[in-house]
């Protein structure tokens, strides 16, 4: 640690950078644009690097440039003898001072550990110690795997990124083909979600008359679903030879995806009115009763005033299919408050397309080529398989990471 | 028990698609059969069969393997008997998912619907309403309680002071019955008594806080008609209301007057608007003054399938 000196409350940006012996910084090192590889391929630049950029990431996430003249200020504030003269003032100046160290420290401490360990490196490589340069890259590589979990949890610290959520598909306009294409979209996030270890239920699921589904509601249960997902909404466009077309066509077909949040702190959900809601029995008929023996119990609720309606069909009784439903209203209207609430507010317009049905944002072809394109980040993919198989993190975490660059580019 | 790889159960139940699940699911809709069934719901009945044969038989040491509760075969025959004998799923698994219970029903017992489970909601309304008033104890009562359905979830919101009595006639009801209440631990709560109607109720003649009842309403020349799940295999005893249907509603009716304590809550459920009506103005106009608040209550397919009201 020999580069942190204790200077008390002085000036954070007056801060010398870290450096290894032969003078190399984490900054330098993002400079080089060493290639990152796999975990297991590679040699220490390839770890390096990818440590790096975690870390820019973070410093991006926490807005890094702000928090150095943040901290200035306070420090400022913290040397001023008359300080304690308002208490109340000095201990919320303090708290905060206090707050911004602990990330400051967190970085720069990953900074120096990654430093550290490429010293250690070089020096066991120039003295020819195998032992110690086996274990360097191993520390390397922990390093490097701690970092990846911070960067994620730089990236989901919005509002409600550490709720459970529902992930919503619907069929666009163009009939058999497009119904096909919204139930593979549907079966990519079961499955990403299975890889993820959330727990995800098919809430409602409407099928084509065909093949495939009109639309559905998937409930995804985890931390941070909705902060992953929420890289999901947006329009989702195939193109490929339908086999539902005898004279083998080319055609292209959308299905939107949306993303809805389950708020977890109960006091932030509208309050419903037992008398504003109307609970059906769907897609039942006949005398029912004892007349009827089914295990279909299917319930919608239509919340009156806003016309908004849920609908649950995969719980085993009535009762657990009116509670789904309920959850899903209770969502659907949280989100609704919550664009009229972004709405009143203009600073936030963006965030309204973002969590409406959004726009086109990703296109797999599986004819004449072979390839998944992300629109907004233009990260690709030339397996679609793999994709579909939900193969699905490498578009979230970069869309993640690029809407950093779009709001936050104080770095 | 079987046993079964974890690849096999996943790629495997699409392979043994061919020779056993999807055969079964072809099979489904025999062409000459007059009510077929829904292609969709047997789907997601067969993915309930699978999950409860899988179910949490005890975590398996090798994380390759799936702990099956039944070989494959006798999986299989189950299935056919669900498709082609129309047996119903319930009896098929043992089970029904009920308000959020998990309820042992088999042959001999009828299936709860899930109509029935807004009776335990009615209950539920009056003792919320009632909390803060009287201390003594409160009794509820259940009448002709089949897998006891209603018993056991009335057991679970009639609070501190309150506890059930309910009765069957049938031996296989009271069994099945007093197995569910156990099930949920219940006993101290929830009694089961075998006997007709109110036979077994001397005990609380007139101090009954609320009476509910989801007895045969079917009549009786609708009976050879009904769904083959229902008419092949539920009890005759559990569905035949005689010639109107009404015959048990009207005498759970009249028994109420002296077995209901003045205020006391009532709430029955019938085959539907005709007898619902009926069994309002009968209760308003023939057993004058002795009720109040007698209304009909819709089901949520907007069918009024109860009848509620209290004891003057
Ligand atoms: C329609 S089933 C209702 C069962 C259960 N309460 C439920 O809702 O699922 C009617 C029940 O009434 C019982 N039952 C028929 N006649 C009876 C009688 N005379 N006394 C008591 N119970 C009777 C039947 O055995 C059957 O369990």
């Amino acid at each position: 640690m020999r580069n942190v000196i204790n200077r008390g409350f002085a000036s954070e940006a007056a801060f010398v950078e870290a450096r290894t012996s032969d003078g190399l910084t984490v900054d330098g090192i993002v400079e080089q644009r060493w290639p990152i590889l796999d975990e297991g391929e590679g040699d220490w630049k390839s770890h390096a690097a990818a440590i790096a950029q975690s870390i820019q990431i973070i410093k991006k996430r926490l807005q890094w440039k702000k928090i150095m003249v943040r901290l200035d200020v306070l420090s400022a504030e913290l040397n001023r003898p008359d300080l304690w003269d308002d208490p109340v003032h000095a201990g919320k100046v303090s708290r905060e001072h206090g707050g911004l160290m602990g990330k400051l420290k967190e970085v720069r401490g990953l900074e120096q550990e990654l430093l550290e360990q490429i010293d250690m490196l070089k020096l066991a490589r120039e003295e020819n110690d195998e032992e110690l340069e086996l274990e360097s890259m191993k520390a390397l590589l922990l390093t490097r795997r701690s970092a990846k979990e911070k960067e994620h949890v730089a990236l989901l610290s919005g509002d409600h990124d550490s709720c459970s959520c529902f992930i919503e598909v619907q069929a666009g306009a163009g009939g058999t083909e497009s119904m096909d294409w919204a139930s593979m979209v549907m079966q990519m996030y079961k499955m990403w979600a299975q890889s993820r270890d959330f727990r995800v239920t098919v809430v409602d699921e409407m099928p084509g008359e065909i093949a495939g589904i009109k639309r559905a509601t998937l409930k995804v249960d985890g931390d941070y679903a909705f902060g992953y997902a929420k890289a999901e909404v947006g329009v989702h466009r195939l193109v490929r030879i339908s086999p539902f077309d005898s004279a083998k066509r080319r055609h292209t077909s959308f299905a939107a995806v949306a993303v809805i949040p389950i708020l977890d702190d109960a006091s932030s959900h509208v309050q419903i009115n037992e008398s504003d809601l109307r609970i059906e029995r769907f897609r039942s008929g006949g005398p029912g009763g004892q007349h009827a023996n089914t295990t279909e119990s299917a319930v919608r609720i239509v919340h009156i005033p806003t016309g908004v309606t849920a609908t649950s069909q995969n719980e085993r009784s009535q009762h657990m299919n009116k509670a789904m439903a309920m959850a899903v209203l209770q969502s659907r209207l949280d989100q609704l408050e919550m664009a009229r609430q972004a709405q009143m507010n203009a600073q936030h317009t963006q965030s309204l397309t973002e969590i409406s049905w959004g726009n086109q944002i990703r296109t797999y072809v599986l004819h004449p080529y072979r390839m998944v394109k992300d629109l907004r980040t233009n990260y690709e993919v030339s397996d679609p398989d793999s994709v579909l198989e939900g193969d699905l993190d490498g578009f979230i975490l970069s869309f993640l990471s690029a809407s950093l660059d779009k709001h936050g580019d104080d770095l | 028990m079987g046993k079964l790889h974890r690849k096999t159960l996943e790629t495997g139940v699409e392979g043994l698609g061919d020779s056993y699940f999807t055969e079964s699911l072809a099979l489904s809709t025999p062409p000459d059969d007059p009510d077929p069934l829904d292609s969709n719901l047997l789907l997601r009945e067969l993915q309930w069969l699978l999950q409860d044969a899988t179910g949490d038989v005890g975590r398996s040491q090798n994380p390759d393997l799936v702990p099956l509760r039944a070989d494959l075969g006798d999986l299989y025959g189950l299935w056919r008997e669900r498709v082609l004998e129309r047996r119903p799923f319930q009896y098929v698994v043992g089970c029904e998912h009920w308000r959020d219970l998990v309820l042992w029903v088999g042959e001999g017992v009828l299936i709860p619907r899930p109509e029935t489970e807004v009776v335990v909601d009615l209950v539920r309304e009056v003792v919320i309403g009632r909390s803060g008033r009287g201390d003594g104890e409160e009794v509820w009562a259940d009448l002709g309680t089949g897998s006891g359905a209603i018993a056991v979830g009335m057991g679970g919101v009639v609070g501190e002071r309150g506890r059930v009595v309910a009765t069957d006639l049938s031996e296989v009801a009271v069994k099945v019955a007093r197995f569910n209440v156990e099930r949920y631990a219940l006993k101290d709560k929830v009694q089961i008594r075998q006997g007709s109607w109110f036979e077994p109720l001397e005990d609380v003649k007139g101090k009954l806080t609320g009476l509910v009842s989801n007895p045969p309403y079917i009549p009786s020349r609708n009976l050879p008609g009904l769904q083959a799940e229902v008419g092949r295999y539920e009890p005759k005893l559990a569905l035949d209301g005689g010639e109107s249907g009404m015959d048990h509603l009207i005498h759970l009716c009249e028994g109420s007057v002296s077995y209901l304590k003045p205020g006391g809550f009532f709430a029955f459920e019938t085959n539907g608007d005709e007898q619902s009506e009926f069994l309002v103005d009968f209760m308003v106009s023939k057993l004058e003054n002795s009720f109040r608040d007698v209304k009909a209550v819709a089901d949520f397919a907007g069918i009024k399938r109860f009848v509620t009201g209290f004891r003057s």
